[in-house]
């Protein structure tokens, strides 16, 4: 292959290299007002009214929008496809607040200054409530109004058979798991402009679904799909956190009400407090062994806090349920399921939709059962690991070529884990004050929405007049080459050079409708679409060829842009040629449309490998080595699959030792980085990734596998394992931070 | 205010307040929208710019601070169109993904160039620390940074 397997920068490097990439803040219109919203002071309770005269009062103001005088039409900010049941909860300005950061009003201004201005002269008075911020009063039901239940879902299943059998070894486990800023150094943005004689709204913003805000907005300001334009910007960075529409809502209203587009910026702050984070979790896990290691039954009981709007917590912890499958052999599996509802930001979707958080749980568990066991952390895993041909026993799917027990035995010699364990041993017995310690992580996720919803793709292409390609999919490149890889497919199958196929990315004016950038689909999915598109195309171009140039179709291919004949080297039919020629000639452009139905979602897998140094004086773990391992199948671009897979150890080593959005007990969320500690270029090692690549899958575009959200699943998780192996302890409540450490210190000098 | 200052080596003459972000002078006044704007505290490096050939942040630095002196931008590193060697080390080493760091991160990385030609691997990440990436490891963005000063050095050597 030429393409497929090599390494090439995403598509728009050179512009981002140069600052030339326009990204949705850096777009100026005409006659543009900036939006500034105010958010609820407080975490309950109701408006009672708004004085908006002084920010009115203001020259250069040209509208103060709030609950009183606007739409009391509902939205989810979690809709994303329109085959969702959810309830609508949210008013673009809400009159019953819920959490400190809800939106009740916003002031339209010529500037972002005046705008600021203004809206700290709006005065807001409330009636507050009674609220919670934690897991316990909110499940006690203070913050409940009457006859409202504390929980607000709950379900339970079993898959299999419970055992009977005696002699089993028990084990339990408890987590907590805080909640999570995703981070992207990009923070939300929405322009939105209105042509009020056309009635057409076009919206700008780095999202992962254009056509899913469509939905939304089409709904919410009651206007028909053709006359709402959304436009996927570039995108700094996403990690689930630009997938729930907190900005977009608003930004349309505003810009429909004033026939002007608008721009609506969030800082930082409302970034951390005002969109979505990842919800926080508790989770007893139970577990019955045979002497041997093996996994008889598995319980799992799940509490989460939605925060203050229940969003996507629904569907969110009953995918976490599912994900044990994607890994391990559980004969016997019981699942209990519980959301609440705090008054503190709201919860959403974040990198891996709660397969990172089942593996924080799951290998926390495990860590324990192999002590339990008197066995290695590694062996027990091996006894457990799916192999190739098993199928994912609670969904039924067959895993394919699933290569977690070989991912699991290449690791453990590459990052020398049994070398490392003596010299941790022997490192610990003559250092006082630092302690080392490995530890590993499994993790498996998806590749598609299969089988909860039938996923599938469409893709365009036509050849212009000069033998270049135009296609059509609809991609949402968060920065992780999605746009090049898809260039690459089709330049792969055509026989041309990547860089000869232009894609615009998602834009409902444009590209066709799809679920957008969801459950790591976008390669296989959109990737097999993509493929699917190029081979029809080429079986078009080869078509017209022999109906034009009277040639034998099935002796001819592509090769250099051009159509060859395997019977006779002379001919030598440029791709330019060709296309004008159909033109002319057969009054028909080479253009093809394709749909791909995907039914299959194998195994896709990860091993990662830490060795950690924990400072017994300060606290402070230092990450000394790191290891990736990936069963990834054929990847398309392979060092843009290491640039992710290294990036999700940095914010999987984030989980695990730093990361924890606060919530104080006035319901006031962190609002800045200053306080929410990213791992730095000076914390980190060389992280080293290996990639699998034998294990490819039957779907995927030339045996592809998602690697996007795996590769982030078995990073905390294999951190975690490595302080409490240093520690020799089992800390259940992460991040494992400085205080967290002293504190199991100071307990552990007490006794 | 009025404020004279050179701006990628242009003169730039602008009626301004005081206490002006050098940030919001550079995106909203002059369009230079390569700086990006992701903390306005100084914590994540995104509007990492030079000033007289310092790498600073350009949401803590104000007009009143900027009378007579040289900022540098991402846009003033090479022609339109073209990258420097720095920028192009970035491409190639496949050190770039969502692109929003990226620009502070090339300034950051300049500046220590400009100061130490020759850097270990521990000085360039002790010099990109006040720049935060969320989608890499800055594996590959310590590997661009080496790989340039290699090759400025080579070209220093060669004499072009």
């Amino acid at each position: 292959m030429k393409l497929i397997g090599t390494d090439k920068p995403i598509h728009d490097a050179r512009g981002k290299a140069a600052g030339f990439v326009k990204y949705a803040a850096d777009i100026m219109l005409p006659n543009m007002a900036y939006v500034v919203v105010v958010h609820s002071t407080i975490p309950h309770g109701y408006v009672r009214q708004i004085h908006a005269e002084k920010a009115l009062a203001l020259p250069g103001v040209f509208g103060v929008f709030h609950c009183f005088n606007t739409s009391e039409r509902t939205y989810s900010h979690y809709r994303s496809n329109i085959a969702q049941e959810l309830p609508d909860e949210e008013r673009a300005f809400n009159s019953y607040v819920r959490y400190v950061g809800d939106r009740v009003a916003a002031v339209a201004a010529s500037n972002q200054e005046t705008a600021e201005k203004a809206a700290r002269l709006i005065e807001v008075e409330y009636e507050e409530l009674p609220f919670t911020t934690g897991f316990d009063d909110t499940l006690a039901g203070q913050n409940c109004l009457p006859g409202e239940s504390p929980i607000r879902d709950e379900f339970s299943f079993d898959v299999g058979t419970a055992p009977e059998k005696d002699g089993l070894i028990e084990v339990e486990s408890f987590t907590e798991i805080p909640r999570l800023h995703h981070a992207t150094m990009e923070p939300h943005v929405c322009v939105a402009d209105y042509d009020p004689y056309q009635q057409q709204l076009t919206v700008y913003s780095p999202n992962q679904t254009v056509h899913g805000i469509r939905i939304v907005l089409a709904d919410f300001l009651e206007m028909p799909f053709h006359r709402v334009r959304v436009v996927k910007t570039t995108m700094g960075g996403s990690f689930g956190g630009k997938q729930e529409w907190f900005l977009e809502p608003t930004a349309a209203l505003i810009a429909k009400a004033l026939g002007r587009p608008v721009k609506l910026v969030y800082s930082r702050g409302e970034a951390m407090s005002c969109t979505v984070v990842r919800a926080a979790m508790r989770a007893v896990v139970r577990s019955k062994f045979k002497p041997d290691g093996t996994l008889v039954a598995l319980d799992m009981d799940v509490l989460l806090d939605a925060g203050a709007y229940i969003g996507n917590s629904c569907d969110y912890i009953r995918t976490l349920s599912g994900k044990p499958f994607r890994c391990y052999r559980v004969p016997y599996f019981h699942y209990r399921g519980r959301v609440i509802s705090s008054n503190t930001p709201v919860s959403g979707a974040f990198r891996s939709w709660s397969a990172a958080e089942e593996a924080i749980m799951m290998e926390h568990h495990l860590d324990q059962a192999a002590r339990r066991l008197g066995m290695g952390r590694i062996a027990l895993r091996l006894k457990n690991a799916l192999l190739p041909g098993e199928i994912d026993r609670k969904s039924g799917v067959p895993l394919e070529d699933i290569r977690i027990y070989e991912a699991l035995e290449q690791g453990r010699s590459a990052f020398h884990w049994d070398e490392l364990v003596e010299e941790d041993r022997a490192f610990n017995t003559a250092n006082p004050r630092f302690r080392r310690g490995v530890g590993v992580g499994c993790g498996g996720h998806g590749n598609t929405y299969y089988p909860r919803f039938n996923d599938y793709g469409e893709g365009r292409l036509s050849l212009n007049e000069d033998g270049t390609v135009q296609a059509a999919l609809t991609l949402h490149d968060h920065g992780c080459g999605t746009v090049t890889a898809m260039q690459m497919i089709i330049g792969e199958v055509l026989d041309i050079p990547d860089t000869d196929v232009y894609l615009p990315e998602g834009d409902t004016a444009v590209t066709p409708v799809d679920y957008g950038c969801f459950a790591s689909r976008t390669t296989f999915v959109l990737g097999r679409a993509a493929y699917e598109a190029a081979v029809m195309l080429r079986d078009e171009i080869l078509e017209r060829a022999a109906k034009l140039f009277s040639l034998p179709q099935e002796s001819l291919y592509l090769k250099d842009s051009a159509v060859r004949c395997r019977n006779d080297e002379g001919v030598k039919i440029s791709l330019a040629q060709l296309s004008r020629e159909s033109i002319v000639k057969l009054k028909r452009n080479v253009s093809i449309l394709t749909q791909f139905n995907n039914t299959s979602n194998p195994g896709v897998t990860g091993v990662h490998f830490a060795h950690v140094e924990v400072d017994t004086w300060t606290g402070f773990t230092k990450i000394l080595d790191y290891l990736a391992v990936h069963d990834i199948g054929q990847p398309i671009n392979p060092a843009m699959c290491a640039a992710q897979i290294q990036g999700a150890a940095q914010m999987g080593c984030g989980a695990a030792l730093r990361e924890k959005l606060t919530v104080d007990k006035n319901g006031r969320c962190t609002e800045s980085l200053s306080k929410y500690h990213l791992f730095l270029a000076t914390d980190l090692p060389d992280i080293q990734v290996k990639l699998l690549t034998e294990g490819r899958s039957q779907e995927g575009p030339f045996g592809a596998k998602s690697i996007g959200e795996v590769c982030y699943v078995p990073a905390a998780p294999a951190v975690c394992g490595a302080v409490n192996d240093a520690l020799g302890s089992s800390l259940e409540t992460l991040p494992y931070d400085p205080d967290c450490i002293l504190k199991y210190l100071a307990k552990e000098r007490e006794q | 205010m009025t404020l004279h200052f050179f701006v990628n080596e242009k003169p730039i003459e602008l009626e301004t307040a005081p206490d002006r972000r050098l940030l919001d002078i550079l995106r909203e006044d002059l369009y230079l929208t390569g700086v990006k704007e992701g903390c306005a505290e100084g914590e994540c490096g995104a509007c990492t710019v030079l000033l007289d050939d310092q790498a600073v942040h350009a949401c803590l630095t104000l007009a009143a601070q900027l009378e007579g002196r040289r900022v540098t931008t991402i846009e003033g590193l090479a022609a339109l169109g073209e990258l420097d060697i720095l920028q192009t080390c970035f491409v190639e080493e496949i050190a770039i993904q969502c692109g929003f760091c990226t620009t502070g991160m090339i300034m950051s990385a300049k500046a220590l160039l400009l100061k130490n030609p020759n850097p270990t691997e521990s000085e360039i990440r002790l010099a990109l620390s006040g720049n935060l990436c969320r989608c890499s490891g800055y594996v590959q963005i310590v590997k661009a940074v080496q790989r340039a000063a290699k090759e400025l050095e080579a070209k220093r050597t060669c004499g072009v």
